[in-house]
């Protein structure tokens, strides 16, 4: 029983750990722009889908793999920010999320159109045996999982408390209406954040590809959801939330999957959502839409 | 008519009924992610009624409309001071709950010495009324037609109303509304029946046209989707909508003219407009130029 | 006489309580040409081929519902009993739900789900 209990939750937190750079992905955007971006995940799989068509035409190592899916990552994200967030900076909310949507829509077929398989393999982060450390068992990539991530978070904390650039976004989130008016130039720091925010999701992205071994179209789908579930359960606009959040989903899918198996566990999820939202519990409407 | 151009007339507007039920939610101010859920609940309902229970058509597409009305009005309940992003992921959270609420439904009853009904992730086959009764798929198409011409009357005696302008004015600025007295939560709720008992119509109508539902299709896609065509159709008139679908399954899917990537450029289509047109096509403004110039 | 009447009787109830519907199975072969599929329906009935059906074949992705336009296909009849050919052109691979209407000696609606990649068509179990 509590050889489950560890073991789930190490599980858990790995899994959560890719939620948690999700969250942060959608967090920055969201706490800079006040928009969600829909098409997160998708520019995130146009990435894993640009490292997967190098492996499969060409072969190529981890890190190579890696560098190509934050990069394209970055630049599907780029297309993003320039036709769905800039024209409606100030405008309508509803149609920057809307035209996200769309380009989700673009992002997906255009995956099933150069890569037509459903299913790609994708190389693993580690192809040997899990660490046994007594009655647990802890995966190498888990570990690796969690490892990139603490990285990845500590690079992102480091740009932005140590960095102009940073200090400029967290004034942006925090107060925007005398953000702007001190002077700081926001449409660059829009896009430097959405560069950003789409690095952190190709970290993401690469780290779940390279450990379930295998691609497929729903990622895009799938990273959205998680992305945005975790955002919300972790306190919307809120950088440590979006890290809690991640984490914290990650934990309540590993256990109730466990003992309730998969269907419930994502029912679960939802229903935990929705009842904070319908609570309005304070966290989670520390920042509303505009 | 050829069955290829019942087939995609049929599907148009199957789909308008989804797409007016995210538009009405737009117009009172509310972007849900979630209609696809109360299309699936007319679906489901309609068929579990006509196929297991033999039901007549008609009246269980009423039931399934109510029970529509109520469910959309029972998510609607909680979540009536939520706005903006926080209520569509409580509508998405609330749609894919019911998705796997489907996903574990088992209700199965045996006609004619088979098992029938809906069957979990196997789906839910067999709803096969309109077949039973003769229905050639013209009339079919002729009855869905019918329905959402009346859909559409009355939206637009709706539109032209004082209670269309109160609806308006609440998606517009709650705020104002209510310090001018308007009910606010009231109408919301309200919004909130209709646009459900309208996605349900779709349901039923769209279970019956293709006989085999399951939990698949009723997932964030065709959420999405119908927001999307209810956005770029416009959101000035009841026809936006319509426009937004016609677009898509009309124009580019059918002519086949862009076979292989019509998403790609329907997707960019959407982002392109909407930066012009924020509120769609036949936005207010121009529903507005419209009918100066015509009246 | 009266005995043997029984024993028909008796003999044709489970004919009768059987449910109706034809069975189908489906073989589709890619042409080449992008997601357009040669293909090969057997239709049984009661364990026997069935002939002579009108059969129309059109398919819809059950992910993506009322999203695609496939032009319907009239499959002709092929070389053995029971056997109808047609060519389906879909718009992506994936899986179809396949929808067969049956009109003539036998009026029928089926659905078959089969998943299609590159090569052919796959059933998936549904």
């Amino acid at each position: 029983m509590i050889a489950d209990l560890v073991q789930n939750t190490l599980d858990g937190l790995s899994a959560g750990a890719t939620y948690a750079l999700l969250a942060l992905g959608f967090t920055l955007i969201f706490g800079v722009l006040r928009r969600a971006n829909l098409s997160f995940g998708p520019a995130i799989m146009f990435g894993c889908y640009a490292a997967t068509w190098t492996h499969v035409n060409f072969g190529a190592g981890l890190l190579l793999l890696a560098l190509i899916t934050v990069s394209g990552a970055v630049l599907a994200g780029a297309y993003v920010e320039r036709l769905c967030f800039a024209p409606h900076r100030g405008g309508s909310a509803i149609a920057a999320m809307v035209a996200s949507f769309a380009l989700w829509m673009q992002f997906e077929e255009l995956a099933t159109l150069i890569m037509p398989r459903h299913l790609y393999a994708f190389p693993l982060l580690y192809e040997g045996d899990p660490l046994a450390l007594g009655p647990f068992t802890l995966r190498i990539d888990a570990l690796a999982m969690l490892g990139a991530a603490l990285a990845a978070c500590l690079a992102l904390w480091w740009t932005l408390y140590r960095t102009r650039f940073g200090l400029a976004v967290r004034a942006l989130i925090e107060q925007p209406a005398a953000a702007a008016l001190a002077g700081i130039n926001v449409p660059w720091v829009f896009v430097r954040v959405f560069a950003l925010a789409s690095a952190i999701g190709g970290v993401a992205g690469y780290l779940v590809v390279a450990s379930h071994g295998q691609i497929t179209p729903m990622l895009g789908m799938w990273a959205t959801l998680k992305g945005l579930l975790a955002m919300m359960l972790g306190g919307l606009g809120s950088l440590p939330g979006a890290v809690i959040g991640g984490l914290a989903l990650g934990l309540i899918e590993a256990h109730t999957q466990w003992y309730l198996g998969p269907q419930m566990r994502d029912l679960i999820a939802y229903l935990l959502l929705f009842v904070l939202l319908a609570a309005r519990v304070p966290w989670m409407t520390t920042r509303s839409a505009s | 008519m050829d069955d290829y151009a019942i087939g995609v007339l049929t599907n148009i507007a199957l789909f308008s009924f989804i797409a007016l039920s995210a538009y009405l939610l737009l117009i009172a101010g509310e972007m849900s992610f979630g209609q696809q859920a109360f299309f699936g609940v007319g679906a489901y309902a309609g068929g579990i009624l006509t196929t297991l229970y033999a039901w007549p058509l008609p009246l269980a597409a009423l039931a399934a409309m109510a029970l529509g009305a109520v469910a959309q009005f029972l998510v609607a309940l909680p979540t009536l001071r939520l706005r903006g992003l926080h209520f569509a992921m409580a509508t998405l959270a609330a749609a894919e709950m019911a998705r796997i609420l489907f996903e574990l439904m088992h209700w199965r009853r045996e006609i004619d010495g088979e098992l029938a009904g809906p069957d979990g992730t196997q789906g839910f086959r067999g709803i096969r009324w309109i077949f039973e009764h003769g229905i050639e798929p013209l009339h079919y198409l002729g009855i869905v037609g019918v329905l959402l011409a009346l859909v559409l009357a009355l939206f637009l005696m709706i539109e032209r109303s004082k209670l269309g302008a109160t609806l308006r004015g609440v998606g517009l600025d709650p705020e104002l509304a209510a310090s001018v007295g308007i009910d606010v939560q009231r109408i919301k709720l309200g919004v909130a029946a209709a646009a459900g008992a309208l996605a349900a119509l779709g349901g039923v109508l769209y279970a019956h046209h293709n006989t085999y539902i399951e939990p698949r299709n009723f997932d964030i896609m065709l959420g999405v989707h119908s927001l999307a065509y209810a956005l770029i159709g416009g959101l000035g008139t009841a026809f936006g909508p319509l426009l937004g679908v016609l677009l898509d399954i009309g124009a580019l899917e059918s002519t086949r003219v862009f076979h292989g990537y019509r998403m790609i450029v329907f997707g960019g289509l959407v982002a392109l407009v909407l930066v012009y047109r924020p509120r769609g096509l036949l936005d207010e403004r121009t529903v507005q130029w419209l009918r100066q110039r015509f009246s | 006489m009266a005995k043997a009447a029984l024993l028909l009787i008796v003999l044709a109830l489970p004919l009768l309580a059987q449910a109706q519907t034809p069975e189908a199975q489906l073989r589709c072969e890619s042409t080449g040409q992008d997601f357009v599929y040669d293909c090969t329906l057997m239709l049984t009935r009661f364990g026997r081929p069935l002939e002579g059906a009108q059969v129309t074949v059109g398919a819809d992705m059950p992910s993506m519902p009322m999203a695609h336009s496939v032009r319907p296909a009239r499959a002709r009849p092929g070389l053995k009993p029971g056997e109808y050919k047609a060519r389906l052109d879909l718009e992506m691979l994936g899986e179809w739900a396949i929808k067969l209407r049956l009109d003539g000696p036998v009026r029928d609606l089926l659905v078959l789900h089969y998943e299609f990649d590159s090569k052919g068509a796959m059933p998936r179990k549904r």
